[in-house]
């Protein structure tokens, strides 16, 4: 009985045994038709490039962290450069970065640096999103912007080991973004002392790693939300609570965003109102408090030029405001050291009105503001005309 | 001689590893849609819908009431369902996170299907397809992009649409593009005979048509960008419930009524 067992699971073992050589061919011969397969293409540098501009205002806002072929960052930053900016900001999430606590991923981080530096572009950092490991565990219903008090010392050392890796090729930090709305602060109720608290972690550890960095407090939304609202707070009542929470000694510089939507850049500034010259509101907030000493730089701003948002404008307006924009910070902001234009380009279209933000559509035709804005930072008027005029009847 | 039965021994120890780690697989993929089947249908007794109010004509809020073919959809749903509707009113940004948070039970906000995000989301099928459409005249022999060769094709600087243009230009003999400013003047120089036919979106082209009844033309659809409800993956029953819903309201005609009131 006994050897008639031993004997079947000894045909049974030698048939998996069969089966397991032919499993190793298999691997075998997956490894070899993959060592077939053309690796990724490299995009090799350029001889170094410089930024050739006159208008060295002109900054823009770019969404690079999340790309897949390297040429598309190259060709990004060229096409930065060909428009005359010598700045950049950029999003580069802890998430991304240390997904595993302590175990940093570093590459897209250098390749971006690389090609920067190569193309002669200053970045300028946005730090944010918050690794599942540095969430509360308590929950399911958190976002990538749920950060508890708890885990503000990981989010310092992050930063910290950041200001590090990177001093001399980025100096420039953005802590957070947009932290006076409830979705960009994990959806629960914003607060300044809250955010105070955060940039108090970061600012002695961040300093300690690179002497020369320069924390920037966060750009604010452009909202008219009040204190009770749950979805945020009025980007001027909440620079004010953050000045009150003695914040000011956590920041070296302040960042602004402030956007256009159906307004000309000119039009004049009121607390109930949203327009461009809204950031000279929170200027005033900052010479109140003492704190005009300090770089601004405004790190999100413009108008959009969708056919059907609500808060848009048609693309020659776009243009018109735009520049109108920049020749006023030219002329009278003399405190305003960059302004960004949001949004360079985005890797994948949202199909919706986010996708007329942009200066280049995801697959590098600029945009009519783009040849504006180049031909801007070149002293030049844009003389030839993008499209044909309107139809007889219009 | 000994070698032999420590190999099937091996074979064998692996031939178990394997078989656990598929049950293991499977277990946890049954306990999941297990736990999908038995959450709640809507925890909070209504369907909440995040919405973004800003964009024309899927959703709009003009003095507290909202209006447009995403609300009127998700007041139709919620009928369907038998259960009342609560609006919540998002940003564009805030939308995926607000039902990740479990801020609203539904979006239906012109969403298109992220590929991405289908680890935490699920959509249902499209309600509505927003991509490109090429228009001509009724009696025109253009009726698809391969006609286009030879002719003009008026469209908007900028847009989709110029970038659809040039990939054709790759692939058929030449056409000229007559670049306009907005996609309206685009249709406006084919309705007055400046252009042979005109490449704009199809909210675009519908609302155009709408405004110009007695104006003929022939619609062809060139691009595919479907319009979606996402709901939470974790509430399985939910997006089955909306799923068919949504057919029985293509059946009755709601979907078609409500598009005429807009588009």
């Amino acid at each position: 009985m006994m050897s008639g067992m031993t004997s079947h699971l000894q045909q049974i073992g030698s048939r998996l045994f069969g089966f397991w050589r032919w499993y190793l061919r298999a691997i075998v011969l997956i490894i070899c038709f993959g060592a077939l397969v053309p690796a990724a293409p490299r995009a090799m540098l350029q001889a170094p490039q410089t930024v050739t501009t006159v208008q060295p205002q002109l900054c823009v806002h770019s969404r690079l962290i999340d790309e897949v072929d390297e040429w598309k960052i190259q060709r990004s930053l060229e096409l930065v450069r060909e428009m005359g900016a010598d700045t950049i900001v950029e999003f580069f999430p802890w998430a991304y970065i240390e997904a595993s606590e302590d175990h940093y991923e570093w590459g897209q981080v250098d390749r971006i640096v690389r090609h920067a530096t190569n193309q002669g572009i200053r970045i300028i950092a946005r730090m944010g999103l918050v690794p599942s490991w540095a969430r509360p565990q308590s929950s399911s219903f958190t976002t990538l912007n749920t950060l508890d008090e708890s885990h503000y010392e990981d989010f310092a050392e992050f930063v910290a080991d950041f200001a590090a890796r990177y001093a001399g090729q980025i100096d420039q930090l953005i802590i957070w973004n947009e932290p006076n709305l409830a979705f960009e602060w994990g959806y629960q109720q914003v607060s300044a002392e809250q955010y105070g608290r955060l940039l108090q972690a970061v600012y002695p550890r961040a300093h300690a790693a690179n002497p020369n960095v320069e924390i920037i407090a966060a750009g604010l939304a452009p909202t008219l939300e009040p204190a009770t609202s749950p979805a945020g707070l009025n980007d001027i009542l909440y620079l004010q609570a953050l000045y009150e929470s003695g914040a000011a000694n956590y920041f070296d510089a302040l960042a602004i965003h402030t956007y256009g939507f159906t307004h000309p850049a000119l039009e004049t500034p009121a607390f109930e109102r949203l327009n461009f010259r809204r950031a000279e509101l929170l200027h005033d907030i900052m010479l109140e408090y003492g704190n005009s000493n300090i770089p601004v730089y405004i790190t999100e701003m413009g108008w959009n030029d969708s056919d059907r948002w609500a808060y848009a404008v048609s693309p020659s307006e776009r243009i018109a405001y735009t520049l109108d924009a920049y020749q006023l910070a030219a002329n009278s902001w003399d405190w305003v050291d960059k302004m960004c234009t949001w949004v360079l380009r985005y890797p994948a279209p949202t199909f919706s009105y986010p996708d007329h933000f942009t200066l280049l559509d995801t697959e590098f035709q600029p945009q009519p503001l783009y040849f504006a804005l180049q031909a801007f930072g070149r002293g030049e008027t844009m003389n030839e005309a993008l499209w044909l005029p309107a139809p007889d009847g219009e | 001689m000994a070698a032999r039965p420590r190999r099937r021994i091996i074979a064998i120890l692996i031939a178990i590893v394997i078989t656990s780690a598929a049950l293991a697989v499977i277990s946890t993929f049954a306990v999941s849609r297990l736990l999908q089947e038995q959450a709640p249908f809507l925890p909070y007794g209504e369907l909440r819908v995040g919405v973004d109010t800003s964009y024309f004509p899927f959703a709009m809020l003009n003095d507290g009431e909202f209006s447009g073919i995403d609300a009127e959809i998700a007041q139709a749903l919620a009928e369907q369902l038998g259960t009342s509707l609560r609006f919540v009113p998002l940003g564009f940004d805030g939308l995926y996170d607000a039902l990740y948070t479990d801020q609203v039970d539904a979006l239906i906000s012109a969403i298109i299907p992220n590929p991405a995000r289908r680890d935490r989301v699920n959509y249902s099928e499209p309600y509505f397809n927003a991509g490109l459409v090429l228009i001509a005249p009724d009696q025109s022999p253009i009726a698809s992009m391969n006609d286009i060769a030879g002719r003009q094709l008026a469209l908007a600087f900028g847009s989709t649409a110029q970038g659809e243009a040039n990939r054709w230009l790759r692939r058929i003999p030449l056409f000229d593009i007559l670049p306009y400013e907005r996609p309206n003047y685009a249709l406006d120089a084919l309705r007055i005979g400046d252009s042979d036919a005109a490449l704009v979106d199809q909210v675009s082209a519908r609302l155009y048509q709408r405004e110009h009844p007695d104006w003929k033309t022939r619609l062809s659809e060139v691009t595919v960008v479907p319009y979606a409800i996402a709901t939470r993956a974790d509430r399985g029953r939910l997006s089955a419930a909306i799923d068919a819903a949504l057919e029985e309201m293509q059946t009755n005609g709601t979907l078609s009524a409500i598009f005429s009131r807009y588009l």
